[in-house]
């Protein structure tokens, strides 16, 4: 055995941090993470493009297949109701797409090495679900661009910007569900399977594509009060310069019960080890 | 003695070992994976956690760097308790291995600044220990390239690394060898030696008797979460004192043969597939010779035999009444 100690110094070792510390720390981790999850949204822009083709394909496959039917029913331009909705949908993605990243972070390993660390662990979803929201910001220009190259128009360039932000919004909201799921299940097909589940009622029982009139009476007051739903009357009335009722109000209170309800469970269940 | 304090400064000029360990237990379900498992490292040492595949080394590893909960028992880094104080322990251990991954879309540069950013090692100091670090293990030719390009070798070395950013005085290596190439473990040998030489205390798990032998200052051989025998490697051979008679026999039928005319002896091991069959002899000359002359009138056809020193793998198999047929393997 060899007692040298030539070691370079280690950081010195904080045993009882103040809360202004410890916040200060959880803070710069996110920041950390944040930049971390950055370089990795450059070096994959397929979960960009994923994001814009989904769009894309929503916007394409319901205006010129069913925008006929469904605008004709109505009585409105259907591109003018249809890409608010497609917008709100996207950002719905971009939260499955949190579930999917930490769930590959739990396979990859990084986790428990994340863990290892003397780092705030409700930084690596936080961290995670702020690169989510910046990357949603990018896929919603992108999806709103191919939106007015069909012929949409925002009212307002401020309208524009308002309906991006909200829609980012509630997809912020849903991140934090999604990395719930994953925290909970840790693997990435699981998580892909399971987001179906949420993803798909959430976004086919909504008023994205179809006005609430055009469904059944038993599935109409789901429909109408389902964040989904508000977010997209909501987003659709920023867009094109119309009322909204108490649409934004009500999407503004999903968002703040998404994150009541999934920030502590997710960190809760990010911790949890056997 | 073992004080549990929640200010205690670490010291490593002192004999107080930086890692502690005191009859962990742990479970999963009706499985015990670790039972009453106990051993301290200090400054310097490396200490040796061998066993096979589910011995529980990858669990003992688990617990003591707070990546899983501790069923029973306690654990010390540096004289903080694992279980209550697991923040104060994170800034002092560093994990490398099967148990911590590093980030396969970052290169190794971006991968030990953020390690560095999360340990919260200022900014100009963690620019100048990164460039130390990849200089000093020639990280230099893939450390701007995303690590999920590397060669096996490469991510080991990162992996290792990573583990060194803040100069962990305790570091756990989880099996940092396994699969890689000779040339590429034995730098890595030299790393883990060279690290001790530092003062660091290490935890080394490995399946490879030699890597023990070389590396561990002390080996604890485990099987099933227990501890099957314990101490330095020379102390675990000296043990035996039984010197090993190895024959080497022409045909693989011959083995059944030669076991049948030894079945008299209790110590005797036979590897059909290898056509050797090895005898715990002691310092017994005549013993040796006595044999080999009954197999020799019976008909056996001898290849080659050799008399040498017990080996670790004779060690496990002395003490488990089983051979470990991943220690088999590793070992060829």
């Amino acid at each position: 055995m060899t007692t040298t100690t030539v070691r370079p110094a280690s950081p010195p070792v904080v045993t009882d941090p103040s809360i202004t510390l410890r916040v200060r720390r959880a803070s710069e981790d996110t920041n950390t993470v944040l930049w971390r999850d950055m370089i990795r949204t450059m070096r994959q822009p397929d979960m960009l493009a994923f994001a814009v083709v989904m769009g894309v394909f929503f916007l394409v496959l319901f205006n010129y297949v069913f925008g006929g039917a469904i605008g004709a029913v109505a009585g409105i331009d259907y591109l003018q109701y249809l890409l608010p909705g497609v917008l709100v949908i996207s950002a719905l993605q971009g939260a499955q797409q949190t579930s999917m990243g930490l769930a590959s972070d739990f396979s990859e390993g990084v986790n428990e090495r994340f863990r290892s660390l003397p780092m705030s662990q409700s930084a690596v979803i936080s961290g995670r679900t702020i690169a989510d929201a910046v990357r949603n910001i990018a896929g919603l220009v992108l999806v709103a661009l191919v939106g007015i190259l069909m012929g949409f128009r925002f009212a307002s360039f401020g309208g524009a910007v308002a309906a991006i932000a909200l829609a980012t919004g509630i997809g912020y909201g849903f991140s934090w569900m999604g990395a719930a799921i994953a925290a909970k299940v840790r693997q990435p097909d699981m998580v892909g399977m399971l987001s179906m589940f949420w993803l798909f009622p959430l976004m086919l029982a909504s008023t994205a594509f179809a006005p609430v009139q055009s469904m059944p009476g038993w599935l109409q007051p789901f429909v109408t009060y389902q964040p989904i739903s508000a977010a997209s009357d909501a987003v659709r009335g920023l867009a094109n310069g119309v009322p909204t009722g108490d649409a934004i109000a009500l999407t503004l209170i999903w968002i703040a019960v998404l994150l009541a309800i999934f920030v502590p469970v997710s960190v809760y269940l990010y911790k949890k080890v056997d | 003695m073992y004080i549990m304090s929640t200010k205690q400064p670490m010291s490593t000029a002192s004999h107080e070992p930086v890692i502690d360990a005191r009859e962990l237990h742990k479970s999963f379900g009706n499985v015990e994976a670790v039972k009453s498992l106990s051993f301290s490292v200090e400054a310097g040492e490396v200490l040796g956690l061998l066993g096979p595949n589910g011995a529980g080394k990858t669990t003992t590893i688990k617990m003591l760097t707070t990546l899983t909960q501790i069923d029973g028992g306690q654990a010390a880094i540096g004289g903080f308790d694992v279980s209550t104080q697991p923040d104060v322990v994170r800034q002092m251990i560093g994990v490398a291995g099967q148990s911590a991954a590093v980030d396969e879309k970052l290169t190794a540069r971006e991968n030990l600044n953020l390690f560095g950013r999360l340990y919260k090692i200022p900014r100009a100091e963690r620019q100048r220990r990164t460039e130390e670090l990849i200089e000093r293990f020639d990280l230099g030719d893939f450390a701007d390239r995303p690590s999920s390009t590397y060669s096996g070798g490469e991510r080991r070395r990162l992996d290792v690394v990573a583990a060194l950013v803040a100069n962990p005085p305790a570091l756990f290596l989880d099996e940092p060898t396994t699969g890689l190439d000779p040339r590429s473990r034995a730098e890595l040998w030299d790393t883990v030696r060279s690290l001790a030489t530092e003062g660091t205390a290490i935890v080394l798990s490995t399946q490879y008797l030699e890597e023990a032998d070389r590396l561990a200052d002390k080996i604890l051989l485990i099987d099933h979460g227990e501890v099957v025998a314990q101490g330095t490697p020379d102390a675990l051979k000296a043990n035996l004192d039984r010197n090993v008679l190895e024959i080497h026999l022409e045909l693989e039928s011959g083995v059944g043969d030669a076991q049948e005319l030894l079945a008299s002896e209790e110590n005797a091991v036979a590897d059909v597939e290898a056509r050797r069959i090895d005898i715990h002899v002691g310092n017994d000359a005549d013993r040796s010779l006595a044999l080999l002359r009954r197999l020799q009138d019976g008909g056996i056809s001898i290849l080659k035999f050799q008399l040498r020193e017990p080996t670790l793998d004779d060690v496990f198999l002395s003490l488990t009444g089983s051979p470990s047929t991943e220690i088999e393997e590793s070992t060829k």
